[in-house]
């Protein structure tokens, strides 16, 4: 008898939490939106970190307005420590717990190709704001419809402008690729290739080295005897410091070229200052792009002093303003027409430029290679490249 | 011509390292059959400890990086003894918690319990100092020397000069002094060095402590070159191992021969194919096996069926 009133006890209550759950009064009046990436793990956890404050710069903006469709919008913020288990059950949570309308996120490229098919397949778009792997924007593209947009650098297209900066920089014609032995880099090796095949260039080598190496002088000396004087580097922030230490000690210079991960202090801790200085890396926006950058800039740094990479925080900041506007134009939170109001948005400001029907069905790509630019490491700060060549650098030399 | 003395100077630091972890190996094989299956793990505090202490020393938090201004060789030299005690202190823990109960029992239990606890110890130091890796600059500047067209930094000096002399040291412990000569007593037959009147279990928990000083020893010297993170361990420790395992478990100067063995093969195949390195080590080691099943300098081992 005990134990079966215990058990009438224990039901009720769990009926009234679970009710208590499905009708939370503050919820009606909130929307959600979800944040998935790395802020602590891996090279790129700085890119996370800026994000962050970028997503809740925009959500700050947009509440300050009177939110969304009159309702607030709510940042949930997940840590997914750079690893694939971790950011699947995020997302799993972030989607089935906390009902999100929409996420923003991963850092890591491998993590998005972990838990793609989840967001798609329970209709919840996400916006890529720092992850570049070409593949995951085109993965659902066939599909009737693909949940998974972005707003940051597309590995194919940032290759392509540097190696329109290798061909117009060098002199000899000998291009060299170094890359790590991880997805990433073998994927930017496959990707450079093809983009060098356009131009009828062919490597004069191609070098591998594994993620967790320090010493690459034995690799730079194939690239060196190859008469190599233009250099680019397909790995992240880390790996390409461990390259410019090589060349270091070889003493040997050439023109080092490489993908937004330079962008993070790792780069500049591992390998110095002054050396830091020596590699050109594609990056979406800096700092002093524009007004709007400038003064978002401003904002972040008085309430993050130590705040990196400012270019997620625009990225992050731009995604979630896209996100808004999709919901606003939906006039519903449902997934299914926010994905639609997506790729048929207007014009919206963003902190990297101001977006004119960003997305369309085939098109899940709001910033394009024309939208980059090369940028360096000087004193500490990054600061865009102006050089010659830069300036000679038409669209006809953006092959990709 | 210059290549390959950038890479017999690169191999030669790396392999003072393997040569550093591989003697840890040796010296608690040698009194106990036994050795610890986490070596790696101790690399972990034995870095991120030092690097700890020299960031509060400069009144900063324990975690974050360190400036070239805040390290000098003193109080890098401080950082290490601390961060070698600390985890010489470990090696005691490591004693009583994964080997005692096993010792001398016969199976495998100490390999999964040894295994056990470094990873025990790894989680523990995510923890305290999260996964990313910190920076750390080298106590003797970032330049880079030149000889006869080859670069090297002083960090690699240093750590082939520690190296080889903590193992030259060690070497002439064991040779000469009573302590060494209890050692090899108690590795020759510990029941005999009891009646004797030695202490085989103080002797055995010096090994330990011994063995996880290298260890946190190597962790220091290398994270001015590889940053100082929780995952720095593992890759190392293997190869250290097989440096072991080439040069002899039971040889200490077999470990380090097997260490530098190891460190050099490593830089020279990488001239030639970098991808080759581990499979070039690897086969080694097989045929290594093959021909003489107890390294290159052990002693040919009779196992009693």
């Amino acid at each position: 008898m005990t134990i079966l009133l215990s058990r009438r006890a224990l039901s009720a209550l769990l009926v009234t939490t679970s009710l208590a759950f499905a009708t939370p009064a503050l919820a009606q009046n909130e929307i959600k939106i979800g944040y998935n990436a790395d802020q602590s793990a891996s090279g790129v956890a700085e890119l996370g970190i800026a994000g962050l404050y970028g997503f809740q710069a925009a959500i700050e903006d947009i509440n300050a307005k009177g939110g969304v469709l009159g309702r607030k919008l709510v940042g949930v913020v997940r840590d997914d420590i750079a690893s694939p288990p971790k950011s699947i059950q995020n997302m799993n949570e972030l989607i089935d717990n906390e009902k999100v309308a929409a996420v923003v996120g991963p850092t890591n490229s491998g993590n998005a190709l972990a838990w793609l098919h989840i967001p798609q397949q329970k209709k919840i778009p996400v916006i890529s704001h720092v992850a570049t792997a070409t593949d995951i924007t085109a993965r659902y593209l066939k599909e009737p419809q693909n949940y998974i947009f972005r707003v940051s650098m597309v590995d194919r297209e940032q290759l392509a402008l540097l190696a329109a900066y290798a061909i117009k920089a060098t002199k000899t014609k000998n291009i060299a690729i170094v890359a790590d032995t991880t997805g990433y880099g073998q994927a930017a090796t496959k990707d450079l290739l093809e983009i060098l095949a356009l131009h009828g260039i062919k490597p004069v080598a191609i070098e591998k080295f594994g993620p967790k190496d320090t010493d690459m002088t034995s690799q730079l000396a194939k690239v060196k005897a190859a008469g190599a004087d233009m250099v680019i580097s397909g790995s992240l922030g880390d790996a390409t410091a461990q390259v410019l230490k090589s060349m270091e000690k070889m003493d040997y210079y050439p023109g080092l070229l490489s993908t937004w991960g330079s962008i993070n202090t790792p780069l500049i801790n591992i390998a110095g200052p002054k050396l830091a200085e020596k590699t050109i890396f594609a990056a979406s926006t800096t700092e002093d792009a524009n007004d709007r950058a400038i003064a978002l800039h401003k904002r972040l740094i008085a309430k993050h002093p130590n705040m990196p990479a400012f270019v997620s925080a625009a990225q992050g900041y731009d995604a979630v303003m896209l996100i808004a506007a999709a919901i606003a134009q939906a006039n519903s939170t449902d997934g299914e027409k926010v994905q639609q109001a997506l790729e048929n948005l207007g014009k919206v400001q963003g902190i990297i430029k101001a977006y004119d029907k960003p997305f369309s069905k085939e098109q899940h790509e709001a910033l394009g290679v024309a939208d980059f630019h090369l940028a360096q490491w000087k004193d500490g700060r990054v600061v865009k490249v102006d050089n010659e060549i830069v300036k000679s650098l038409t669209a006809a030399d953006l092959k990709r | 011509m210059t290549a390959i003395l950038q890479a017999l100077a690169s191999g030669l630091a790396l392999g003072a390292i393997y040569g550093l972890i591989a003697l840890g190996f040796n010296i608690t094989y040698a009194t106990t059959k036994t050795f610890n299956f986490g070596q790696g793990a101790f690399l972990v505090p034995g870095s991120l400890v030092g690097v700890s202490l020299l960031l509060l020393a400069a009144g900063k938090p324990h975690w974050g990086n360190l400036a070239p201004s805040e390290m000098t060789l003193l109080s890098y030299g401080l950082a290490t003894l601390a961060s070698v005690a600390i985890v010489g202190a470990i090696g005691i823990v490591l004693y009583y918690c994964a080997i005692k109960p096993f010792v001398g029992a016969g199976g495998l239990n100490w390999v999964l319990s040894t295994i056990g606890f470094g990873i025990i110890l790894q989680n523990a130091a995510l923890a305290v100092w999260g996964p990313a890796s910190i920076a750390v600059p080298s106590p003797l500047g970032n330049e880079v020397w030149r000889i006869a067209g080859a670069g090297i930094r002083p960090q690699e000096v240093l750590i082939a000069a520690v190296a080889i002399s903590v193992m030259v040291g060690l070497d002439i412990v064991i040779r000469k002094t009573r302590f060494g000569k209890a050692l090899r007593a108690v590795a020759f037959n510990p029941q005999a060095a009891a009646i004797v009147g030695i202490n085989v279990e103080k002797i055995v928990i010096i090994a330990f402590v011994i063995s996880s000083s290298l260890a946190g020893l190597a962790g220091m010297l290398i994270a001015p070159i590889t940053t100082a993170s929780v995952f720095i361990g593992l890759g190392v420790a293997l190869k250290a191992f097989s440096a072991a395992i080439v040069g002899g478990l039971t040889n200490p100067r077999g470990c380090m021969l097997g260490g530098f063995l190891l460190g050099l093969i490593e830089a020279l195949v990488g001239l030639w194919r970098a991808e080759m390195r581990e499979i070039t080590i690897f086969l080694l080691i097989i045929i290594v096996l093959v021909l003489r099943p107890g390294g290159l300098l052990g002693a040919r081992s009779v196992e009693k069926i």
